[in-house]
């Protein structure tokens, strides 16, 4: 079993191509979270992310540690971004191995629910043009 | 003792500033680091005083006291993902 974690200036490549030579998991989950072109009701051009770093990256490997042990998993791989990332580029991943969908996929539920909740990680939308008066 | 407690996200643009300095007592508490940011922003008193702390990068309860040098951070209102 293996928590590992990224943090990542600007946007995340391309997920590596998933390998199971020993057959040690049957559920392979990539996530990908990408930045939306809206962002609380206006178009923004990116996102900038602020990681308070050591903190972010500690929290980030005990909740990954914490999801091994509680849905019994093979891996768990975080990667996120610090700084400026462009709409439709991605911004964070997590991949999950598991032996079978069910754990995987309540796993990759519940990271991202602590991690939003929890970690030391802010996002600023950042827009062309200022805001309208309303 | 005086801290400088370390503010991100909105909250610091909302401030405009990064840090916000506070004057406890020696034998202070994060409780009363929370109090102290309450008594100055007295607009946000009910948000500073739930405020989650962080001491040297980790979470600590209330009652911790704190030493000279301690590095404190505000860690609310996050949204990574």
């Amino acid at each position: 079993m293996s928590a590992t974690v990224r943090i990542i200036d600007g946007a995340i490549g391309d997920p590596a191509p998933v390998l199971s030579p020993a057959a040690q998991f049957g559920a392979a989950i990539v996530f990908d979270g990408v930045v939306r072109s809206d962002e609380g009701g206006r178009t923004i051009r990116a996102l900038a992310y602020e990681v308070y770093e050591p903190m972010a990256s500690n929290m980030l490997a005990e909740l990954g540690r914490e999801m091994l042990a509680k849905h019994g998993l093979v891996a768990i791989m975080v990667e996120h971004s610090r700084g400026e990332v462009l709409v439709g580029q991605r911004s964070f991943r997590l991949t999950v191995h598991a032996l079978h969908r069910a754990e995987a996929l309540a796993a990759v539920g519940e990271f991202i629910d602590r991690m939003k909740r929890d970690v030391p990680i802010w996002k600023t939308a950042l827009h062309d043009s200022p805001p309208v008066p309303s | 003792m005086v801290f400088r407690v370390l503010i991100f996200g909105s909250l610091a643009r909302e401030l405009s500033c990064a840090s916000i300095a506070v004057d406890v007592p020696d034998n202070a508490s994060v409780r009363d680091v929370n109090e102290a940011l309450a008594v100055r922003y007295p607009h946000k008193s009910t948000f500073f005083r739930g405020a989650r702390l962080a001491v040297n990068h980790s979470f600590r309860s209330a009652d911790v006291p704190l030493r000279a040098g301690d590095e404190i951070a505000l860690i609310e209102l996050v949204g990574g993902g």
